[in-house]
């Protein structure tokens, strides 16, 4: 992006965080809430205290992952709806094998079932991504249909044939191997050592997006695929490789998830983490280095509303309110801008017409 | 496993009950389609509907405000849709993955916000009152399921038979050959989009105040979704689509006979796994088609 | 009807008189088009004013067009291909019963009565898209006819037609003339049409309405002069003769098919030499897209061979054809030749990225070698833009034109296949582009050029060939055939019917 755009495109998307940040505290007080109060525990939630913080840093990483998945897959041409049910896969299939693989030698242990987890995203993933490529099927359907399935999928499997024996659990998996959970960094927070591993993935993501010559290769398909085949460039694989990498970054986050946080296989282990995540990147563009920033901002919002709705009764779900809004203010001036755009060009032509005429 | 409990009276009417909600769906789809828009969001717009329809009907007692709401939100979303699409020439998918997040993040904030609720909708007082039900053969269905059908009809007349249904599908198949007679392609897919509207706010009172008699979080269960893969399946044609939600609802209603020899978990994703099957069928016939031409 | 300007000079204005037929002819992009499209109400213009019947016209939009009674037959046609011809006509001023159905019934009837009074047969009930070109214009016409329009305007109407067909339509708007006192006003760059069906014509030229004459006071060179001004009598192009006989392009007896599945390329062969450029000359729709699509893989071929330099390739995908040793310019440079997203940069790279001075082990990309071999190949080709980092899409179509010339011909393979190279493009684009092209040519390398402006074929060529209905109905040297002889081979080789004309 030229500069001239990127301070433009940076502008309005200030503004647009603006604007639907009001349109937040309009929607508090049409529910007979204070603003103040509101955003205030909502600061406090993201960085009141060490665990606050804790919180918002495991949450940005959550967004990162999740959003640079969305942003790889979209790069190459392919709209990837279907991460969650990706991650579902890629967290019951580390479950499964680190059950297996207990007592085993943690570094054998959990780098196969990162494997796993991985191939098992990929697979999903890849999927949709055939039937885009060589049928045309549109893959925002298939993906999202597709996340039920796995959902369902995987709640079946833990309440069924993987069901833990264990008393007081209601659905889950055996639980892991104490030697192979990422243990957690800030007592009492969420933040686990798979920030590390997040950290890593990302910032190899956006290298190969933003510094090789396959992120190059897979931009320019995205853009133009017909350009792209008669370059030279293997248009198809690219497209099936940005959905391979996507799915694969989201079936880690299912493994980071279980072998972290929850110790377990539970079906109820992600509320949407995925869309979350797509929101970010769809408001930055699917550019990586944006995404990433943009993550920090959005995990300080998603952290601090659980604070708030606990202490104000404000559900959360307004900074998914927020977020989407924010898609709305910027899709609007982009079309506002367009046709002014559109109408100057008009006008030129008509004028040189005229003068040609004249001549 | 006993087969005849699977082919039985009640799995079809519950065939019919569940496809109701994806034959309205698909209808509204259906007409944007013909305008040449493939609106993805009429998952959060059937989710606003059933949230409207179910606040209506409680708050007025009467099922016919809740109607009247579900309506009324539905043309909102549809000329809010337009506006995007149409006006700002803004990418049709993107509005609508970010309606339907929208519609469901508003409508599970609006529900707690009412003290009290989560989840689901169970007022202190009053109460929902439900659509009314009309007998047919011996079966009760609500007056939505006769109404879709007449719907269905209707659809295909105005498609098929009308000058205005010229107009739409000439507005999606060549905007400027409409333009160029002297009538605006924008407006007929403006009209498009807000006949969308109401349509996705009937099939959400459908599904509030017909199928169930409560709002839940996410209760669309991305049914929106499985009829835009309808639509595509019955190639916009009304009856075509019709025939394409029966066989989902059938899927669904099948699923949950069989509940009792098969997991529900694994029934409850019969249905997706079939819509899926479904657009992969259409789409090799399309392939080998073009490679025998 | 008028256009002079409120602003400027009030000398010039164009008046078109009732009955007469009236042809607008100029180059490529030399603004007819537009200027027929304001008058339709398709554009609106700032300045100037349109008077038509004595009317000014207040108000731009293709409802008051009809309302006056100006009907409009686009170059490309405003058809609904899945609706049958009837529905077509009758589009929004449908026959109804009880105010609300569509009457098919008197729909068919009125179209058989305009069929009647006119005498264009057209079966109302055939679906658009199943009907020949021909019969679409005829449809469109009709249409036109339908609304009562008596200024009919046709843009470019014989780009598409056989010639039998031409002769039909010519036929028919002689009759409406001499019949109906309709109007009609032709746009068109064939000049023996102009002197075949016009009673007065006036030239465009880069914009510029350069002058309106009687038909019958000139002829085909003085318009040809008119329409190409001085400034565009380039100069000759050195040519080395450093021929070499070993083919480097080698077609088969090659049977293609167009996106409908019917055969547009039946049957063609042609072999191109080291140093040598081959003009392929046709009227578009002839089968030369598909046939450069089929030699670089871009479109399946049904049967027959392609080799470059000596090397089977048929059924190859373009990454194996490029590797062979082959680069293309494609026709369309926007769906096919450029990202316009991406920046001129990106554009100019594509396809060497994995070259070892531009990425260490195919893989991390030398930022600073990549940013300065564009900066070089930027000024090398002299591209207008504020920097290499623009977006594509947002250069004028000779800026973006260069920066797929200039991608194509740094790849320095044996063989380029040129599609188009200066279509819609200035003047000093085309000249620095032409130049570019024979450049390579007194390198050695084998061109096969497609183009549908002859003078480029005419400056460029060593050899020419006339395509028609896909297939090779002719090949000569340039400096042997004149352009108008050319045209007769174009059209089928009908060489009596054109001697009448001349």
């Amino acid at each position: 992006m030229k500069s001239a755009e990127r301070t433009r495109y940076l502008a309005s998307l200030a503004i647009s965080v603006l604007l639907a940040l009001l349109v937040g505290a309009l929607i508090m007080l049409a529910t007979g809430h204070n603003p103040l109060e509101g955003y205030g525990a909502l600061l406090a939630g993201a960085f009141g205290d060490e665990r606050a913080i804790g919180n918002t840093l495991y949450k940005s990483a959550q967004l990162c992952i999740t959003g640079l998945a969305t942003a790889v897959a979209s790069s190459s041409g392919i709209f990837n709806v279907g991460g969650e049910g990706q991650m579902f896969l890629g967290a019951l299939a580390s479950a499964w094998l680190g059950t297996l693989l207990k007592g085993s030698s943690p570094w054998i242990a959990v780098p196969a079932c990162f494997l796993i987890a991985i191939l098992a995203g990929a697979i999903y993933a890849w999927i949709p991504a055939v039937l885009k490529i060589k049928l045309k099927i549109n893959e925002v359907i298939t993906t999202i249909l597709m996340n039920s399935i796995a959902i369902f999928f995987c709640t079946y499997m833990a309440n069924g044939p993987l069901k833990t024996a264990e008393r007081g659990v209601n659905q889950g998996t055996d639980a892991l191997d104490k030697a192979f959970r990422f243990p957690r960094l800030i007592r009492s927070s969420n933040l686990t050592e798979t920030i590390f591993w997040i950290a890593v993935i990302s910032l190899f993501v956006w290298y190969l997006m933003s510094r090789t010559t396959t992120g190059f290769e897979m931009r320019l398909t995205g853009q133009n695929s017909r350009f792209a085949r008669f370059a030279g460039l293997k248009a198809e694989t690219l497209g099936i490789l940005g959905m391979l990498i996507s799915g694969a970054m989201c079936g880690a986050l299912g493994m980071f998830e279980t072998f972290g946080l929850q110790s377990r296989f539970k079906p109820d282990f992600s509320n949407e983490f995925y869309f979350d995540g797509m929101l970010v990147a769809m408001i930055m563009k699917y550019k990586p280095l944006g995404t990433i920033l943009m993550s920090f901002f959005f995990g300080a919002l998603k952290m601090g509303a659980v604070t708030m709705q606990s202490r104000t009764g404000i559900s959360s779900e307004l900074i998914l309110i927020v977020q989407s809004i924010i898609i709305f203010f910027m899709a609007a001036e982009e079309g506002i801008m367009a046709s002014i755009k559109a109408r100057r060009t008009v006008r030129k032509a008509a004028m040189t017409l005229s003068k040609e005429v004249t001549g | 496993m006993d087969w005849s409990t699977v082919f039985s009276l009640s799995t079809l009417t519950n065939t019919i009950n569940t496809a109701t909600i994806v034959i309205l769906a698909g209808l509204g789809c259906l007409m944007t389609d013909q305008a040449g828009m493939m609106n993805i969001g009429i998952d959060g717009m059937m989710t606003f509907g059933a949230f409207a329809a179910v606040i209506g009907s409680w708050a007025c007692a009467s099922w016919e405000m809740g109607l009247l709401f579900a309506l009324a939100v539905g043309l909102v979303l549809g000329a809010f849709y337009g506006l995007f699409v149409i006006r700002f020439k803004s990418d049709e998918f993107i509005i609508g993955v970010a309606l339907n997040i929208f519609a469901a993040a508003m409508t599970t904030f609006m529900l707690r916000s009412i003290p009290g609720q989560k989840g689901s909708f169970h007022p202190a007082t009053g109460a929902v009152i439900k659509l009314p039900t009309i007998t047919i053969a011996g079966m009760n269905f609500s007056m939505m399921v006769p109404l879709s059908w007449l719907l269905v009809l209707l659809a295909w007349i105005m498609i098929y038979r009308t000058p205005l249904g010229f107009w739409l599908h000439a507005s999606g198949e060549h905007p400027d050959s409409l333009r160029s007679v002297g009538r605006s392609p924008e407006k007929m897919k403006y009209l498009a989009s807000l006949m969308c509207g109401a349509l996705c706010g009937l099939s959400g009172a459908y599904l509030s105040l017909g199928y169930l008699s409560t709002f839940t979080e996410n209760m669309s269960a991305s049914r929106g979704y499985v009829a835009v893969a309808c639509v595509i399946f019955g190639r916009s044609n009304p009856p075509l689509v019709f025939l394409a939600a029966l066989l989902f609802g059938f899927i669904d209603a099948a699923g949950q006979r069989m509940q009792g020899v098969v997991d529900p978990y694994l029934t409850a994703a019969l249905p997706y796994v079939g819509t899926i099957l479904m657009m992969v069928i259409l789409a090799l016939r399309q392939t080998r088609r073009k490679k025998a031409h | 009807m008028q256009f002079p300007d409120a602003l400027a000079n009030d000398d010039v204005s164009l008046d078109i008189h009732r009955g007469e037929i009236f042809a607008l002819v100029g180059e490529n992009g030399a603004g007819k088009s537009t200027l027929m499209n304001i008058l339709y109400g398709m554009c609106t213009p700032t300045g100037g004013e349109v008077i038509v019947k004595g009317k000014r016209v207040q108000r731009f939009s293709p409802a008051d067009a009809i309302a006056a009674g100006i009907g409009m037959v686009h170059q490309h046609f405003m058809l609904v291909p899945s609706f049958t011809v009837a529905q077509n006509i009758v589009l929004n001023d449908e026959p109804r019963r009880h105010g609300l159905f569509y009457d098919f019934r008197a729909a068919n009837a009125t179209v058989e009565r305009l069929v009647a009074e006119y005498g264009l047969r057209v079966n109302a009930e055939d679906k658009v898209q199943d009907i020949s070109v021909g019969l679409q214009q005829r449809v469109e016409i009709l249409k036109t006819l339908h609304r009562g329009a008596d200024v009919l305007i046709l843009d470019e109407p014989t780009a598409v037609l056989t010639p039998q067909e031409t002769d039909e339509l010519f036929d028919v708007i002689r009759r409406i003339v001499r019949e109906k006192q309709m109007t009609v006003i032709i746009i068109t760059h064939k000049l023996y049409e102009v002197m075949a069906i016009s009673d007065r014509v006036g030239v465009m030229r880069a914009g510029k309405l350069v002058g309106v004459c009687e038909t019958k006071d000139v002829n085909e060179r003085i318009l040809a002069s008119m329409m190409v001004g001085k400034e565009v009598l380039l100069d000759a192009l050195e040519r080395i003769d450093d021929h070499d006989a070993t083919p480097a392009i080698e077609v088969r007896d090659l049977h293609v098919a167009d996106n409908r599945g019917l055969p547009a390329v039946r049957g063609l062969s042609l072999k191109v030499e080291r140093g040598e450029i081959l003009g392929i000359a046709g009227i578009e729709g002839n089968g030369q897209s598909e046939l450069i699509e089929a030699i670089t893989g871009m479109r399946p071929v049904d049967s027959g061979k392609v080799f470059i330099q000596g090397q089977d390739v048929t059924g190859k995908n373009p990454r194996q054809i490029r590797a062979a040793g082959l680069a293309h310019v494609p026709e369309d440079r926007l769906s096919t030749g450029v990202s316009a997203q991406a920046s001129i940069t990106e554009n100019l790279l594509v396809g060497k990225e994995k070259d070892a001075r531009f990425s260490i082990g195919k893989f991390h990309m030398k930022k600073q070698a990549v940013h300065a071999y564009a900066q070089e190949v930027f000024d090398r080709f002299d591209i207008r833009a504020a920097s290499v980092d623009k977006a594509v899409g947002s250069l004028s179509g000779g800026n973006m034109q260069k920066v797929v010339v200039a991608r194509e011909f740094s790849f320095d393979t044996p063989v380029l296949i040129i599609s188009q190279p200066t279509r819609g493009v200035d003047i000093g684009a085309m000249d620095f582009i032409h130049k570019q092209i024979m450049d390579k040519r007194n390198q050695s390398c084998a061109i096969l050029l497609v183009s549908a402006d002859l003078d480029e074929l005419y400056r460029l060529s060593d050899r020419m060939v006339t395509v028609y209905e896909g297939q090779i109905t002719g090949e000569f040297i340039p400096s042997q055939i004149e352009k108008t002889e050319l045209s007769y081979y174009m059209t089928g080789g009908r060489k009596e019917d054109a001697n009448e004309k001349r």
